[in-house]
């Protein structure tokens, strides 16, 4: 005969699932910040006073102390761009001209590459989301550099993440490269100030972004409707959680959500731009195969090179302004040295 | 002689309720496993509604309402063929839900209760009486009580979501005790999304479903198995059928009325009166009447002939009365007049309005709620009363809760009786499921003259079916320029992926209207 549960073993089983589910708040005692409600900080009755400790008022208008370049490359080019050749070649070619892999990944370092599989609808010739071997050979090229770990992620808007992995050919190529290829799920976005954003003060950010040794941003260069382009700097949205909080202001935000998120490396994927119809395509005429790659350890300024593609002059991006007057980067063509390879 | 003592639950089991019982709880782990593979990466969509397909009383009905064959049907033959050879051992035997009645059976709880009177039988037949000549009309709706809908609408939208919710919980909670993270995102790689999906559940009025399913089990406090014996409809088209079944219970001489396995009948159908016979609409051939008996008197033995009638059987006037107002309902839904004036956001899933004048066809869907459990975003949904009483358990669209994927065409490969017809991905691009029209006094770029813009990021047309144009307006205290929002209404398709994502807060400054329709007058 089954054992019935008794009421004492049925409140002792309460009382512990309880215990367990308000952990929570035990846990900030060990030193773990719990998660605030989202918005709270806002949240000043228009009577309270602001204590003058707790907010500078003055951070705004003074310029933000974040490195522009956090990795000095070897080469004593800004950019490098190599052209012609399979999208593979493109990537060693680059790299090996702006001083290898091993100059960006240390010996045991973790690594996580952010590639842009921004939807689930259309395969890699529609350019869309990155080439799937550019970033299948970083990631063999951060093995072969002495990589701990390669982790792969990005969060789609449209459709689901598996989908998108696997329609973009991207999970295929990380896997046989030996990395990664991982969901982003909701418990691993903690929140996080922005202590030099001008706009944004803090954000949900994926914590496996945000503890790695070493970001790689591999974008795919292409038409956006309000931010006109997205490049290395807008890919990096897909490192939060909230991202329609980030479409008010949107350049300024872009901005500050890049001194949160510093790239050791930024590789802009030119092999095919999408020129129009963006960010999500579908349409082959809007596809320009160009064969391009583009490399740089100062994310603003190959957002700013990748801009010339389209025609474009890097100020009439309004997320390059903003990192340039935060001092981002370089964002003046006539200053950024540009080493061309070609095929 | 002194009587050896035995109740139920207790003693030794005989084999044939061993095998009757492995065999259900082998259904029941088919069925549960074929539910959890309703996703879009699953198994085949003709496997995972298999169980659907085998229910004749879904199957009938909407052969009647649509008055289209459909060959994939035809498999619910076995289990008419199941019951004229066995009975209802379907209900005892394989039924999920009569499985589920027996594990929750709360029999410590009912105790010795005496069970409702008889009479209280022939609800089920006046409930099947009602839901096929509803099906004649063209209605449906009754078919959310059938008990595969009912379990698979309360897995769908209330339990497999709860679950969901309590692990997301553990997950949030336990990810953050040191040491333990790495641990819980190998089990969250794991878990998600082969057993539960990535994002959380949500579905409208849940408590209401959740409620209904609860009801059912708990009816089980007033009697074991309530809801086989007095409520389903299945059970009622399956007994008439047991009549004239092949295998029969059969009490022999010399039966010393001892009463044990009246005792031991969990539908109590074993009469003392009737030289303890039992009523073959109601025996479900549960076998648990055979170890009881003292005498092993009890056979399970093939015969020909049709058994005669009960006293809670449905009378001719019984009949007539139900078959008159279920018509007279009918007329009254007919009089309400829904297509004339249909809401403005009734969304059903894509092409499940009927191709030529885009009016609603409700004779096709059997509430079974396949659709709403193998959308990946979430945003079809279970209505209530929005499409009025007679649309009760079908699909809905909710483009806050979810919107159409671009590239999913699941909902319509899943449905097993084509009421949401199952184009290809292609086909289904090109699908109108409504249009997008936007709340100037509630956008962003147009109200408040600020960038946002994520609707034209969201579309998903190629063409694109929102275009920002530069407009000049007054600002605060000057003309900005400001790029506007707006929809080309004759390539949009309604997927919704606008209102889902539009920033505003609450109601969505976009929103997906019904499409043009045709209305007769």
């Amino acid at each position: 005969m089954k054992k019935r549960l008794s009421r004492r073993d049925f409140l002792r089983l309460m009382a512990v699932g309880t215990g367990a589910l308000t952990m929570n708040q035990f846990l900030a005692a060990c030193g773990i910040k719990p998660t605030p409600p989202p918005y709270q900080t806002k949240m000043l009755p228009p009577t309270q006073m602001i204590p003058p400790t707790s907010v500078n008022t003055t951070a705004a208008t003074q310029p933000p102390t974040v490195a522009a370049t956090p990795t000095k490359a070897l080469s004593n080019a800004d950019v490098v761009v190599a052209r012609g050749g399979e999208p593979e070649e493109l990537v060693r070619r680059a790299l090996a001209a702006y001083g290898g892999m091993e100059t960006f990944v240390p010996k045991g370092a973790s690594v996580v590459i952010k590639p842009n599989i921004c939807v689930a609808y259309h395969t890699y010739e529609y350019a869309a989301t990155t080439n799937p071997w550019v970033v299948g050979t970083l990631v063999q090229m951060a093995i072969g550099a002495g990589a701990s770990r390669v982790q792969v992620f990005d969060f789609p808007f449209g459709g689901s993440a598996q989908e998108a992995y696997i329609r973009s050919g991207i999970q295929e190529q990380v896997l046989a490269a030996g990395g990664e290829m991982l969901p982003m799920p909701e418990f691993k976005y903690i929140t996080t100030d922005i202590p030099n954003g001008v706009d944004l003060k803090y954000t949900h950010a994926f914590k496996d972004a945000l503890d790695v040794d070493v970001l790689i941003d591999v974008p795919i260069a292409k038409h956006h409707g309000s931010a006109r382009l997205t490049l290395g700097m807008k890919n990096l949205m897909g490192l939060i959680l909230d991202r329609s909080a980030i479409h008010r202001n949107l350049g300024q935000r872009i901005a500050d959500l890049n001194t949160l998120f510093r790239p050791k490396l930024t590789v802009i994927d030119a092999v095919r731009i999408l020129t129009d119809h963006g960010p999500s395509g579908g349409n082959l005429d809007d596809v320009k195969k160009l064969d391009t790659l583009i490399v740089s350890s100062d994310i603003v300024a190959a957002d700013s090179y990748a801009s010339t593609l389209f025609g474009l002059q890097p100020t009439e991006l309004a997320y390059i302004r903003a990192a340039t007057k935060m001092g981002l980067g370089k964002s003046d063509l006539n200053s950024i040295i540009v080493e061309e390879i070609a095929g | 002689m002194e009587m050896p003592k035995k109740a139920r639950n207790k003693g030794p089991r005989g084999k044939w309720v061993i095998a009757r019982q492995i065999t259900q709880y082998v259904a029941l782990i088919i069925f549960l496993a074929l539910f959890v593979m309703t996703r879009r990466d699953g198994w085949p969509a003709t496997l995972v509604n298999l169980p659907v397909r085998l229910d004749p009383l879904v199957m009938l009905a909407n052969l009647l309402a649509s008055r289209t064959f459909l060959a994939a049907s035809a498999i619910a033959l076995i289990t008419l063929i199941l019951t004229l050879v066995f009975g209802r051992a379907w209900c005892g035997w394989i039924c999920p839900l009569g499985t589920t009645l027996d594990i929750f059976s709360f029999d410590k709880i009912r105790g010795k209760r005496q069970p409702p009177p008889e009479g209280w039988r022939n609800i089920k037949y006046a409930l099947l009486i009602t839901v096929l000549v509803a099906a004649l009309f063209g209605n449906l709706s009754l078919l959310a009580f059938d008990p595969l809908t009912l379990l698979l609408r309360s897995l769908t939208v209330a339990i497999l979501p709860a679950l969901n919710q309590i692990m997301r919980v553990l997950e949030n909670t336990l990810f953050q005790v040191p040491g333990l993270g790495d641990a819980v995102a190998s089990f969250d790689v794991w878990l998600r999304p082969a057993f539960l999906p990535s994002e959380p559940l949500y579905f409208k009025d849940v408590i209401l479903f959740a409620a209904v399913f609860s009801a059912v089990l708990l009816l089980n406090i007033v009697a074991p198995r309530f809801w086989c014996r007095y409520l389903c409809p299945l059970g009622g088209l399956l007994g008439l059928i047991s009549r004239v079944a092949f295998f029969r219970r059969e009490v022999s001489e010399p039966c010393k009325g001892c009463t044990l396995c009246t005792s031991a009948c969990p539908t109590g159908t074993i009469d003392p009166h009737k030289n303890y016979a039992s009523d073959p609409a109601e025996c479900t051939m549960c076998m648990e009447c055979l170890e009881p008996c003292p005498r092993s008197l009890i056979r399970f033995k093939p015969e020909v002939s049709i058994t005669e009638g009960q006293e809670y059987d449905p009378t001719r006037r019984q009949a007539l009365i139900t078959f008159g107002a279920t018509i007279a309902t009918i007329a009254l839904f007919k009089v309400s007049n829904l297509v004339k004036r249909e809401p403005p956001f009734l969304l059903r899933p894509p092409g499940a309005r009927e191709a030529n004048d885009n009016i609603l066809d409700m004779t096709k869907c059997i509430r079974c709620s396949e659709c709403m459990r193998i959308c990946p975003t979430n945003a079809i949904q279970s209505a209530v009363f929005e499409s009025g009483m007679e649309g009760f358990g079908a699909p809905i669209l909710d483009m806050r809760l979810g919107y159409c994927d671009f590239s999913c065409n699941a909902c319509g490969q899943v449905c097993p009786v084509q009421a949401i017809p199952p184009l290809s991905v292609e086909e289904k691009r090109r699908q109108v499921i409504g249009r997008a029209y936007i709340d100037e006094s509630r956008c962003i770029a147009w109200s408040d003259h600020q960038e946002c813009l994520v609707c034209e990021e969201m579309c998903p047309l190629p063409e694109k079916a929102i275009r920002l144009e530069e407009q000049q307006v007054w600002g605060r205290d000057s003309t900005v320029t400001v790029k506007m929002p707006h929809v080309l209404r004759d390539i949009c398709i309604g997927c919704g992926i606008c209102e889902y994502k539009c920033p505003v807060n609450g109601e969505s400054a976009i929103r997906v209207y019904v499409p043009e329709a045709f209305v007769p007058f």
